[in-house]
């Protein structure tokens, strides 16, 4: 198949490198430019390869060009929006040429072909051939496919224009991929060796918590590394689409977390929100007394109006833990559309730090921008609630109505489930002795006998005095 | 072949490294010098200047990607491999790569371990590979190292570098890392000293492969920052380390 090309072409020289001491020239990179480009075209004369621009035995040794490779398909079944998806297969196809280097994708190419190479009489026209060849065997759907080599600066110029406003347009098209656009989600156990019953379940509408990876780049690593600790999820039947539950979500995590975590909620820091790791840039956090959310990152040195700081949230909900109220995120996920929306997105977010307001002010839906205090504006329960009224934020009424209905529960029948919601307006100061908060916690268990269990959620512990005693 | 020279600070890594790859870059073969010590000095020795560590890359990545500013549909790890061969010093004779700057605060676990593929994937075309370790037993703990075909480890003529030898040699061996050789290289000796400093060597129960003498030239190189690759071919250290890689070369 390819016997008229002088280098040997195969998968295994993928991952080779041409040391500037080896190499004969180096095309695109970081000292030029180039760019390459898939693209479905009714018209393509299959096989043809046109070299346009000087070729190898034109090149001086040593000299960097620029490179530009375009490559045009056609096929029946072939759809503009495959076009990234194939693309993304160059970077692999040109390195099976030995002798031939290929680096990252798009316009951030950089290629390089080793003397060897050139000494057995490869030219450009032979890795055009290669990789026509290589396309078809891997997508059966190219039934026709031609490539273009730019050699010139202007030629390339004029070809980064173009691919420019391809990029352009995928991009746009990337960034509207949801939820109910893909088969399969990936699971990411790459923190497991300290948060032993973590899975991160990676979503096009949820990014990793550590911010680190997204949907296509879980993708490309599941494929790179399939036994690797990024791997797949089949979407399979969706339980609740606002919350973001699905079966197969929930058999991965009992099954990774060894049967501790059996249920997740993608979408909501309720119920069962996501396992939290403890690199997670953010936390979302319930703040009861006024039924609302906060937000802080790692970055935020100061208090969050809980009293504590982000190290000590993160203690208490890291490391695998599933805790209601509380839910590890990536900034990244602040921005989809999807974010916390079973629990009402930015509607219920009723205080974050100014550095992520600002980075993410594109997001926040316009008329709440104003509404959301940062640390600037409020610091305490009380200062919150004083901002959030004045500004009118969405969550007034959402109170109102909650204290209403208990209001109208309380001269109700008795529950045997006795689960009290926490006091809407509770105030830590008693007959004006000022009160510390000693201590909060998610979750706290006391020890009890009798076939009982008391359990306080989001428990904050007030003392008039707190003494400290040497044993 | 993967060399790592370790030892405790101070002791004469990088002055062995370096005339490592000096010798080993003048047998033709592809060279790749790593610099793992975060305050690295390898490239001075050798003479080259670097504009980008590894480190670096790694927070660019960090901040780009928190910053949302990388298009969505390309991949991270391509990105990362570019960055990276981009941070790699190319000379003549062999190419360096320096670690640079610990990690910040924050996840490094994705990041890591992309670079960890990326830096295996790179090393794979080298026939050569001498790894300037950081001082201490941290690249044994956390598994860097193991990989390593040899393990050279330096002392000087102190008790407190003797020592930090011998917890070298034991803590490979309690975590079972197992180097085709370890090999021990005694630094700074002087005719008085030698016999009792080799004895004390000895104790630490790993072969000694090559003394080096202390050299009033390299003391002389250090203080005018001059690279120690520019040695000139009879100093008594460049012949001593040329015996110790012929050593290597032979039994490898």
């Amino acid at each position: 198949m390819f016997e008229d090309i002088p280098v040997d072409v195969s998968p295994m020289y993928e991952g080779e490198r041409i040391r500037s001491a080896n190499m004969f020239v180096e095309l695109a990179g970081p000292k030029s430019i180039g760019a390459e480009l898939v693209q479905v075209e009714e018209d393509v004369e299959d096989g043809k390869v046109e070299v346009i621009g000087p070729n190898l035995n034109m090149m001086k040794e040593g000299e960097i060009y620029p490179f530009g490779l375009l490559i045009e398909i056609k096929g029946e079944k072939l759809e503009k929006e495959l076009e990234g998806v194939i693309e993304r297969r160059t970077h692999e196809l040109c390195n099976y040429v030995k002798g031939f280097m290929h680096l990252n994708q798009r316009d951030q190419i950089w290629c390089r072909v080793s003397k060897e190479a050139k000494d057995a009489g490869f030219e450009l026209e032979h890795l055009g051939k290669s990789i026509s060849i290589l396309f078809k065997e891997e997508f059966p759907i190219i039934e026709a496919i031609s490539i273009k080599i730019f050699t010139n600066k202007e030629d390339v110029e004029t070809f980064l224009e173009k691919a420019s406003t391809a990029y352009e347009e995928r991009d746009a098209r990337a960034r509207e991929l949801s939820d109910e656009d893909v088969d399969v989600f990936y699971g990411c156990v790459m923190c497991q060796s300290f948060a032993p019953t973590h899975t991160c379940v990676v979503t096009p509408d949820r990014t990793a918590l550590c911010g680190a990876i997204n949907w296509f780049d879980c993708r490309a690593a599941a494929k790179m590394d399939p036994d690797g600790p990024i791997f797949e999820i089949e979407k399979g039947e969706v339980l609740d689409e606002i919350k973001g539950e699905y079966v197969n979500v929930n058999t991965i995590m009992t099954d990774r977390s060894q049967g501790t975590v059996d249920r997740v909620y993608l979408h909501s820091v309720f119920g069962y929100p996501h396992t939290s790791c403890g690199c997670f840039e953010a936390v979302a956090f319930y703040i009861p007394e006024l039924d609302g959310l906060g937000i802080v990152d790692r970055d935020f040195k100061g208090e969050t109006p809980l009293g504590i700081p982000f190290s000590a949230m993160a203690g208490q909900c890291s490391g695998g833990k599933q805790v209601e109220g509380f839910a590890g995120l990536s900034l990244e996920y602040m921005r989809s559309p999807k974010f916390l929306q079973a629990d009402g997105s930015y509607e219920r977010v009723i205080w974050l730090p100014k550095a992520i307001k600002d980075s993410l002010i594109d997001f926040i839906p316009e008329e709440l921008a104003e509404k959301i205090p940062t640390e600037e504006d409020a610091n305490s329960i009380k200062e919150i609630r004083k901002f959030l009224r004045e500004n009118n934020h969405p969550i007034m009424e959402r109170l109102k109505a909650a204290k209403e209905t208990i209001e109208e529960s309380e001269t109700a029948t008795e529950t045997v489930e006795e689960e009290y919601p926490a006091d809407m307006e509770a105030n830590p100061e008693i007959e004006g002795v000022p009160m510390a908060q000693v201590a909060y916690t998610p979750e706290l268990s006391l020890p009890s006998s009798g076939g009982m269990k008391i359990i306080f959620k989001n428990a904050k512990i007030y003392a008039e005095k707190v003494i400290i005693k040497r044993k | 072949m993967i060399i790592a020279v370790s030892g405790k600070g101070g002791t004469g890594k990088t002055l062995l490294s370096s005339l490592l790859i000096k010798h080993l870059s003048e047998t033709g073969k592809d060279v790749l010098a790593i610099d793992a010590d975060p305050d690295s000095n390898l490239p001075e020795a050798l003479g080259v200047g670097v504009v980008k560590t590894v480190g670096d890359v790694r927070e660019e990545l960090k901040v780009d990607t928190a910053k949302g500013n990388i298009p969505k549909d390309m991949n991270k790890w391509d990105i990362l491999d570019y960055k990276i061969m981009e941070s790699v010093v190319e000379t003549p004779k062999f190419d360096l790569l320096v670690m640079g700057r610990p990690e910040g605060s924050g996840c490094y676990c994705a990041v890591n371990n992309m670079l960890r593929k990326i830096i295996e994937t790179i090393s794979s075309n080298y026939d050569y590979i001498v790894i300037d370790t950081e001082a201490g037993l941290e690249h044994l703990s956390r598994r860097t190292t193991q990989n390593v075909d040899i393990m050279l480890v330096v002392t000087d003529k102190s008790k407190r570098g003797i020592l930090t030898a011998q917890r070298i040699g034991e803590l490979s061996n309690e975590l079972d890392i197992s180097f085709k050789e370890m090999l021990l290289v005694v630094n700074r000796i002087t005719p008085d000293n030698k016999d009792l400093i080799l004895k004390k060597a000895q104790e630490t129960g790993i072969e000694i492969v090559g003394t080096i003498y202390e050299d009033g030239e390299v003391a002389e190189y250090d203080v005018e920052g001059k690279p120690l690759v520019e040695l000139s071919d009879d100093s008594n250290s460049v012949v001593a380390v040329s015996k110790i890689v012929t050593r290597i070369l032979n039994s490898n």
